[in-house]
């Protein structure tokens, strides 16, 4: 028997041997209140010219949680792949609004897109002064406070414009450069802004933060002591203007607590937040993965809500927990129209895909009513068109002149036989496995896209092309991305995420300012790389003008014609945003019935701090 | 001289060989169970082939979502295909990447353990050493990572068979080379070397045929763990993945929330398709290890 | 035991090494991808700012990472860094290095795979020395059979299975993750019992179809043993059948059954990777399974190497244990 208990002690030692090397027990950042780590980490943060964001060396916590109950409690399921503690959006790369930093951040103004106004924060107005749009006045609300005290005045606005125009790693670095002269601070809470050419929309796209776009402000006093701004990662005591401030973030989990002593709610700006805690959850993998358990948590009231879900889970989610309500209550779609249209895009200075009959043979193998009736069970999620059909751009949609375009273009048209015409007339043969081929070459139509957010579309393209003769496979490696922004061979599913008000953004992401050569990357959006003069010359003549003049909406229709005539990308799908609310905790999401902040209800967005601080406490 | 006189020959009654395969099947109760699975598996995918449209196999081919019913036995997928088309083509698949990487694994593992054992010395050195060292390498990593870097449009049936292949030869070259070195010392071998034969005829008048069993519980033992690799690499979607393989219908499935839908029959089909391969394949090879080593017969 | 011995074995394990380190090297350098800019353009993407500087940010990593000098000097420079424990630092998680992320996941691992292992190992061996042992009634030999039939399945379907029976169907236990949401770990006996709790399903994933393995190879040798002269002599002799039980099947067992478990460890480890993924465990297998998904080569290949190095070592030091199971073997 003792060989027995020897036996055991040695299997016990044989995987503890494996530990040895003194591993700390798992993240155990509990008894005292430690400086961060990243106050620790000189090295990581002195280093000059560091190119990339620093994070810490490891999970990061400002001490002992303090008790929060449940009921105060906003649990929100989202995959965290950004480096730990990086929470200065100057941090590039490596800086995401998108997994908790927006509740830290603030805008001079947000947009509410379904209030479809100006929302005012940092800035109480923000005003063009003359006619051709050259020069604009931000006005600061003189309650704005940073976390440490400090008012936010006009210098944090200076510097944080003046940072894009000189900081070349900026993500505004290349508008700030086309449009800004110059920038000036009048008094503590005055800014003058002068444009080198009419920039009409650069209040909006720039200056307002909505959806993915836009730029918060950033703490003068703190970032201008920093040695290299970009690889400061910010960690916890970073001062920051937004209500809630991180206080831990691990592998597992990111936590922000609400600071009682914020700016907004005594300046009337914003009501007091009922959330005093937010538990980002990381739900691993990629977005979109790991589905299953996770909606299952939040039927269980794990979470209150979770990134948006499919079409037939939503349904299923609604059946499982009648306390979880979508955008449209029970009612299909259960969702809001996002600014990401899909396309097939492709590289339009490649072969075979530089032949717009090609492109336009591709877009006839398509059966957009098809995907229709079996991805989104019947819904009219397909789309023609670059752009979302928000109030504004219906309105454009619904020109006689666009809808003449229609009747000519037919873009939504079907037709395999036709396909096979354009083919045949482009010198391709079909060959034993009766797919399309010109010397010796079938067309390379492996479809690069995201396994979490497009593994039910990008399947049935695949075989709806292979039926056609396109030799269609799927790739969702990690390289997707870049092999897209590289213009590899092969067709991107991607998004248009460019316009809003008026078709102006989605139209110039196919100006040839973008058409970058090959072998050089292209830019977000950019990917197709069209290059033509008579299109830039529209695109230029609309740059200067408002939406208003009846010239844009003329010179609009011209470029929609070319955008069809030369199928410069495969317009497939609109994007909806199925976020399900639990409103077992929490009431007063933004829906279709409820304008709550007058937002959309994505939390990772721009505008997820006006979800969260309109959130209504049930208990 | 004595006369020599035709003594009749006893009439021994030599039992058929039929009978005496039955009758060891009997007693080897875990080869016969794995061996009819395996039938069963077999049969269900030649008269599948003869039945179903193998087009149904890919999506857009019947309507969606539909649950086990008369007309589709098995159900159908939210992307179209006919689950039971699907695990025709499926398993066939899924058959052939194990079946070929078991074959090409245990090729390298015979003639490398044979080389290794027969000839000795260096040589042999070398190649123990190298299998050796290479066993305490997580082979399933580096697959997964040469599965992942492959341009997409090459990953087929049969790369996939080729990455499993790739370092997964080691254990039949380390089975085959013991058994060679302590058949190398039976007498057999001894009384054939006196006699003269040449080495060649040793090798595959001799020793070959003694080795079959040995080479078939390798092949079967190589056909499973290649399978088990694929599997893994489809249900990661590092697969081909418009085939239905198993590992892709599951990996589909997973990412449809198919269990959270309610549409329990997706996963679970393949699921179960693959249990009973795996399951029938370790069956077989314990048989098939019972027959190879006669001391671990069962006494009943 | 003799020096000579001990020198072997030690140039083995440096041979092993050796070997998985130059896989791992060549592997990534053969591939046409260029992890580093993935991971930089896909950075770009989520901050949304244009790339327009980002070959050169790339390029000033390459050097970092020393991909711009010549191959035999970065062969030689990645060699002498994997001799001195280092990996390398993370591309995904910068500047972690590769060896901080597996020792801060590691303690979950080794929680989870010792106790399965030694439970599944137990039960296993006992229920297999059951299943041999003619005295034993019939029905405790049969409850080896499901564990034996449970073996075809991959633990990556029974977690699956686990985890829509026992978690969504029957609402039973916590569908994933180490913890509940927002608590911190702690050393309270409430955190202690609510990760517990949460690894109850991982656990059996791994346990259930792990038993049959080594309930048949010790049912093997038990039959083996069976017919030995010795067992009868014992018989004979009078000892009670749980002595003989004790004594002669489990005690002869105990040396090839811990071969096996060495031999084992591989596949466990393994299994145990694909297990924590599916259960979103802060593991060594998470980090795996994300630096799989985001192509984070540097800590794939440290984890491989890790792991070679673990199983390796844990091979040789089983070897060197040898005499203390059974006097009868010396090591030379």
């Amino acid at each position: 028997m003792t060989r027995l208990k020897l036996l055991t002690a040695l299997v016990a030692c044989i995987l503890v041997l494996a530990a040895c090397g003194g591993a700390p027990p798992a993240a155990a950042p509990t008894t005292a209140p430690e400086p961060t780590q990243a106050s620790q980490a000189p090295e990581a943060t002195a280093a000059p010219a560091e190119p990339a964001a620093t994070a810490t060396a490891a999970p990061i916590s400002t001490g002992p949680l303090a008790e929060v109950p449940r009921n105060r409690t906003l649990i929100l399921g989202w995959s965290i792949t950004s480096p730990i503690g990086v929470t200065n959006p100057w941090a590039v790369p490596g800086y995401t609004h998108q997994e908790g930093n927006v509740f830290m951040w603030e805008p001079l103004m947000y947009y509410g897109i379904f209030s479809d106004q100006y929302i005012p924060w940092l800035a109480e107005s923000m005003e063009y002064t003359n006619d051709d749009f050259t020069a604009l006045e931000i006005k600061l609300n003189p309650a704005a406070r940073w976390s440490d005290g400090e008012p936010v005045t006009s210098e944090d606005v200076v510097y944080t414009f003046e940072g894009q125009m000189t900081n070349d790693k900026l993500p505004y670095h290349a508008s700030f450069d086309q449009f800004v002269e110059s920038v000036e601070a009048v008094d503590d809470l005055t800014v003058n802004v002068t444009f080198k050419i009419p920039a009409p929309r650069f209040k909006f796209e720039v200056l307002t933060l909505k959806f993915d776009t836009g730029i918060p402000i950033v703490p003068e006093h703190a970032l201008s002591a920093q040695p290299d701004v970009n690889a400061y990662p910010g960690g916890t005591e970073i001062p920051h203007s937004g209500p809630y401030k991180l206080v831990a973030w691990d592998a597992n989990q990111k936590i922000y607590d609400l600071r009682p002593d914020w700016w907004a709610v005594e300046a009337g700006v914003s009501p007091k937040p009922e959330v005093e805690r937010i538990v980002i959850f990381n739900i691993g993998g990629q977005v979109g993965q790991n589905m299953d358990t996770v909606v299952q948590r939040l039927v269980n009231n794990e979470f209150d809500s979770i990134l948006d879900v499919r079409s037939s889970v939503a349904a299923n989610i609604l059946a499982n927990n009648p306390a979880v309500t979508t955008h449209t209550g029970n009612n299909p779609p259960y969702g809001y129209l996002d600014w990401w249209p899909n396309s097939l895009w492709v590289n339009t200075q490649l072969e075979p895909y530089s032949d717009p009959n090609v492109r336009k043979a591709i877009s006839l193998a398509i059966d957009r009513d098809t995907i229709d009736e079996i991805i989104y069970e019947g819904a009219q999620i397909t789309t023609i068109f670059p752009f979302p059909l928000y109030p504004g751009l219906q309105a454009f949609v619904d020109t006689p002149e666009v809808q003449a375009l229609i009747q000519e273009y037919n873009p939504r048209e079907f037709n395999p036989e036709k396909s096979a015409e354009l083919m045949t007339a482009a010198g391709f043969t079909q060959n034993g496995d009766g797919l399309w081929e010109k010397d010796g070459a079938t067309v390379n139509m492996t479809i690069h896209g995201f396994e979490g957010i497009h593994s039910d579309i990008v399947p049935v393209l695949v075989e709806m092309l292979r039926n056609a003769g396109f030799d269609a496979s799927i790739n969702f490696g990690t390289d997707a991305y870049q092999n897209m922004a590289d213009g590899k061979p092969g067709a991107y599913m991607f998004g248009h995420g460019a316009s809003l008000l008026d078709p102006y953004a989605a139209f110039e992401l196919f100006h040839s300012r973008y058409s970058a050569a090959v072998g050089t990357s292209a830019g977000n959006n950019r990917f197709s790389r069209y290059n033509n003069p008579e299109y830039d010359a529209i695109l230029d003549q609309m740059a200067p003008l408002s939406a208003e003049d009846p010239r844009f909406q003329e010179l609009a229709v011209q470029a929609l014609e070319i955008y069809w005539r030369d199928q410069i990308d495969i317009p497939i799908i609109q994007w909806l945003h199925r976020i399900p609310y639990n409103q077992t905790y929490w009431t007063n999401w933004p829906t279709a019935d409820n304008l709550a902040g007058g937002t959309n209800g994505a939390f990772w967005a721009h505008t997820g701090l006006i979800v969260v601080t309109q959130l209504k406490a049930t208990q | 001289m004595a006369t020599v006189t035709a003594v009749p020959q006893p009439q021994f009654r030599q039992p058929g060989r039929a009978r005496l395969l039955i009758g060891y099947l009997r007693r080897n109760l875990s080869l016969l169970i794995g061996l009819v699975m395996l039938a069963g598996l077999v049969l269900f995918t030649l008269i599948g082939l003869l039945t179903i449209d193998p087009k149904d196999a890919y999506p857009l081919s019947v309507p969606t979502r539909r649950p086990p019913s008369l007309e589709y036995p098995f159900g159908t997928d939210f992307f179209g295909r006919d689950l039971y088309a699907a695990m025709v083509v499926g398993l066939w698949q899924t058959a052939l990447i194990g079946v070929l990487a078991g074959a090409i694994g245990t090729f390298i593992g015979t003639v490398l353990g044979f080389v290794s054992a027969y000839f000795g010395g260096w040589v042999d050195n070398t190649i123990k050493g190298i299998c050796q060292i290479l066993t305490p390498i997580p082979v399933l990593l580096i697959q997964i990572v040469i599965a992942g870097s492959l341009d997409k449009r090459y990953v087929t049936i049969y790369t996939m068979a080729l990455i499993v292949v790739l370092l997964a030869w080691m254990g039949p070259t380390l089975v085959i080379r013991s058994q060679v070195l302590s058949m190398k010392e039976r007498q057999f071998v001894a009384v054939a070397k006196l006699s003269g034969v040449s080495e060649w005829e040793i090798i595959f008048k001799e020793i070959l045929p003694n080795l079959l069993p040995f080479i078939a519980a390798a092949f079967v033992a190589q056909v499973f763990s290649a399978m088990i690799a694929s599997f893994y690499l489809a249900v990661l979607g590092l697969g081909p993945l418009r085939e239905p393989l198993l590992g892709n219908i599951i990996w589909a499935a997973q990412s449809q929330g198919a269990f959270f839908n309610g549409w329990w029959w997706w996963p679970i089909i393949p699921s179960v398709a693959i249990v009973l391969i795996l399951g029938s394949l370790a069956l077989i090879n314990m048989g098939l290890d019972e027959l190879a080593n006669p001391r671990v017969r069962r006494t009943e | 035991m003799k020096p000579v011995f001990l020198i072997k074995r030690f140039l083995f394990l440096i041979l092993v090494i050796w070997s998985a380190a130059t896989i791992t090297f060549f592997i990534p350098r053969l591939s046409p991808r260029n992890p580093i800019r993935e991971r930089f353009v896909e950075l770009a993407r989520m901050g949304g700012f244009s790339p327009a500087d980002l070959e050169q940010i790339v390029a000033s990593y390459s050097q970092r990472f020393g991909l711009d000098k010549p191959l035999y000097q970065q062969y030689f420079d990645y060699m002498s860094a994997v001799f001195r424990f280092d990996f390398g630092v993370s591309l995904n998680k910068f500047p972690k290095t590769t060896v901080e992320l597996i020792m801060e996941a590691l303690p979950w691992t080794i929680g989870l795979l010792l106790a399965t292992t030694i439970i599944a190992f137990v039960l296993g061996n006992l229920l297999g020395a059951v299943a041999a042992w003619p005295k034993a009634p019939n029905w405790l030999r049969a409850t080896a059979t499901p564990f034996v039939l449970l073996m075809g399945v991959p633990p990556v379907i029974m977690g699956v299975l686990l985890l829509f029976f026992i978690g969504f169907r029957l609402k039973l236990l916590p569908l994933g993750g180490a913890y509940s949401i927002g608590t911190v770990p702690t050393f309270t006996l409430e955190f202690v019992l609510d990760a517990a709790r949460h690894q109850i399903l991982p656990a059996l994933a791994l346990i259930l179809g792990s038993v049959g393995g080594w309930v048949l190879s010790m049912r093997g040798m038990g039959v083996t043993i069976q017919g030995e002269d010795y067992v009868t002599f014992a018989e004979h002799k009078g000892l009670g059948p749980f002595t003989i039980f004790r004594d002669y099947y489990l005690r002869n067992a105990l040396l090839p059954q811990a071969t096996g478990l060495v031999l084992a460890l591989g596949a466990v480890v393994t299994n145990g990777i694909v297990v924590e993924s599916i259960f979103g465990l802060p593991g060594v297998g998470r980090v795996l399974d994300q630096a799989i998904r985001s192509n984070d080569f540097i800590v794939i290949y440290g984890i491989v190497l890790f792991i070679t190095i673990a199983v390796a070592t844990l091979m040789v030091a089983v070897e060197l244990l040898y005499p203390l199971l059974d006097p009868r073997i010396k090591l030379d």
